[in-house]
């Protein structure tokens, strides 16, 4: 089958590789309609992400129509239209238990990899290095889903490819971000990265009754999207300096809820964050703490900071004395995607939200690198890709 | 027989990590200059000018200077990769312990422990295990060129819902012993499985090479297999890699 593999920095390409098979009982394999290019792809395009392999399948936001079912699967048969969540969780461990997926104790068959650099290790994720999992990943024709009864979510009305597509990971990925900020009444929150999960945790906190969202990005095009379909309030932060401004929006208080929804490679200018790019050339630190520097120093004392960013590992001069003084509560984690299909797929049924919002690019599989590049440098407007093998 | 005791202490000191004293100095003046260095090339990269250029290779040297050349630079990468350190010979420890909370009471994991099926199933990353008669096995772990290494061995302790002890003799060819408990985890979190190896590699540095020949990592051993048990009882199948597709073939191994 043709599938996208990742060769090393800026280097991804269409291959030819074998067709993915049922191989444990509750495995299902998919033949893939609509499979999209998440902005962590690019920390994986970057090479930040440790333990990847030349030649591994990339992609985590896959959908499509169930094509082989394994001897235990209980609740999907041949023909199934179903959306893939990223995470892969077994269902039945204490984590899965208590809505934890994505800290499923058994799905990563590398889970003592993990433990050596984290001290626990996640669940196994889709396409996303071998220490969290090894998975192929679903930008492919074919796609094989482990404890297919617990991950992927019927389709069984008639909505579009790109309206449900989404349910695999930014959908989720920004309304848990929103939930974690701990919105109340009255609240401000202020969301760092207007990509597609920063453009869905605006509209899940404008949804969880925030007085006013401030969006903060560099890119014109998403930030007229965060204004246009969130109602932010915006700040260009080539333009503004964003401490100044958020004082001035909340009168000097601090927004009460912070989002970081950029993560590791976010941009940054002055002498920390070249630092920053030099010791992550030097290999002497993995992930560039622009943002939730910045995050700590605006925040609300006793507020809340939720981090959906994803970051692979150490970062250096992080402001953990603030962080502590300022009483800020933290939460962050990748997304239990599977806790909210349910009602996320109710909120686009009944036509609260359409999140095909975000998607600006709808091309064939084979277009992938080019696709890659294009996503990478924001060039063309692009805020979402779509790929059909 | 080697002691059950983890040797973690040991070879926190082997590995030097511990002396930091006197280090200090050394530290606080690369760490300015680290500073100092990144603020010169900051300030260089936005002067065009010859000034600018000075400054940012200058800022450079000192950064370079602050990182101790190429040798810490080589370090930092073996800080990225360490799974690959804790695979290093002279880290292996050859005497393992370490626990995992299972779904389960101790009665009902200590008989699936115990079916021959499933013990083969848990060690399957490591060696083939076939049982020979009762309370026995027989181990085969492969090494490259197609070469094997074997032994028996015959459980020596045997308590129902509590503790499974086997050994090898000590005349076997890696004379080696391992030890399960189960034991009941506080509140409702199931039971506490604690598995124990030990190698007692014959004749010093000529059994420590049968160990890294046949890449026989203790702890990974351990971890592994404690991973695979948990995966099979709470979720009925152990995770697999097994034809997993890539550029390089299928399976996780090509």
């Amino acid at each position: 089958m043709r599938a996208l593999t990742w060769h090393g920095k800026q280097d991804v390409r269409v291959e030819e590789v074998p067709r993915p098979e049922v191989v444990n009982p509750t495995d299902a394999v998919i033949e893939v309609t609509a499979t999209a290019i998440c902005g962590s792809d690019l920390h994986l395009y970057h090479g930040r992400v440790p333990s990847m392999r030349e030649g591994d399948v990339l992609g985590h936001e896959p959908m499509g129509r169930v094509v082989e079912v394994g001897e235990d699967v209980e609740t999907l048969e041949e023909g199934d239209r179903v959306v893939v969540p990223f995470t892969i969780s077994c269902g039945a461990c204490w984590f899965c238990e208590h809505d934890l997926y994505s800290l499923c104790d058994n799905s990563n068959p590398n889970a003592e990899l993990a433990r050596e650099t984290m001290g626990h290790s996640p669940a196994g994720l889709f396409g996303y290095s071998h220490m969290l999992g090894g998975y192929a990943g679903g930008q492919a024709e074919y796609l094989r889903v482990p404890y297919a009864d617990v991950g992927p979510v019927k389709i069984e009305s008639d909505l579009t490819d790109e309206q449900v597509l989404f349910l695999s990971d930014i959908f989720p990925t920004g309304h848990m971000a929103a939930e974690n900020a701990d919105i109340d009444e009255n609240d401000t929150v202020a969301v760092w990265g207007c990509g597609p999960v920063g453009q869905f945790a605006i509209q899940s906190a404008d949804l969880l009754g925030a007085d006013r969202v401030v969006a903060i990005d560099r890119v014109p095009e998403r930030l007229e999207m965060a204004r246009e379909h969130g109602d932010a309030v915006t700040i260009d932060y080539e333009d503004e300096d964003v401490y100044d401004r958020l004082m001035d929006l909340t009168g000097g208080r601090g927004p009460d809820s912070c989002i970081d929804a950029v993560g590791t490679d976010a941009h940054g200018t002055g002498v920390v964050a070249t630092s920053d790019r030099v010791k992550q050339r030097l290999l002497l630190e993995d992930d560039r703490p622009t943002v939730l520097r910045e995050a700590i120093r605006c925040c609300r004392k006793g507020g809340t900071l939720s981090v959906p960013g994803v970051y692979v590992g150490r970062a250096d001069n992080f402001p953990v004395g603030p962080l502590m003084n300022k009483g800020i509560t933290v939460k962050t984690g990748q997304t239990h995607v599977q806790r909210y299909l349910g009602p996320l797929l109710d909120q686009i049924e009944s036509g609260n939200i359409d999140p095909s919002f975000v998607v600006t690019h709808d091309e064939p599989l084979e277009r992938g690198p080019e696709l890659y590049e294009t996503f990478n440098d924001k060039e063309d407007d692009c805020i979402k890709v779509v790929l059909r093998p | 027989m080697a002691t059950l005791e983890p040797q973690n202490e040991a070879e926190r000191h082997r590995d030097g990590t511990s002396s930091e004293t006197g280090r200090l100095p050394g530290t606080l003046i690369r760490g300015g200059q680290l500073v100092v260095g990144t603020a010169l090339v900051d300030y260089g990269r936005r002067q065009r000018s010859s000034r600018g250029t000075a400054a940012t290779v200058g800022g450079g040297a000192l950064i370079f200077s602050a990182l101790g050349g190429m040798s810490r630079v080589k370090r930092a990468l073996t800080d990225r990769t360490d799974s690959e350190r804790a695979t290093e010979p002279e880290r292996r420890e050859t005497a393992v312990r370490r626990s995992i909370t299972v779904d389960g009471t101790p009665e009902s994991l200590y008989e699936q422990w115990r079916d021959p099926e499933t013990f083969a199933e848990i060690m399957g990353h490591f060696a083939e295990v076939t049982p020979v008669d009762e309370g026995r096995f027989r181990w085969t772990v492969h090494g490259p060129y197609g070469r094997d290494i074997g032994w028996e061995t015959s459980v020596v302790v045997d308590e129902p819902g509590e503790i499974c002890r086997w050994e090898t003799p000590t005349d076997a060819v890696l004379p080696n012993e391992g030890a399960v408990r189960f034991e009941e985890a506080p509140g409702d979190r199931g039971t506490v499985v604690t598995l124990s190896v030990a190698f007692e590699p014959p004749g010093g540095t000529l059994g420590s090479a049968a160990l890294e020949q046949f890449d026989i990592v203790p702890k990974k051993l351990v971890g592994v297999a404690l991973d695979r048990f948990k995966s099979l009882v709470e979720s009925g199948e152990v995770p697999t890699l097994d034809r997993n597709p890539s550029g390089r073939g299928s399976g996780d191994t090509v």
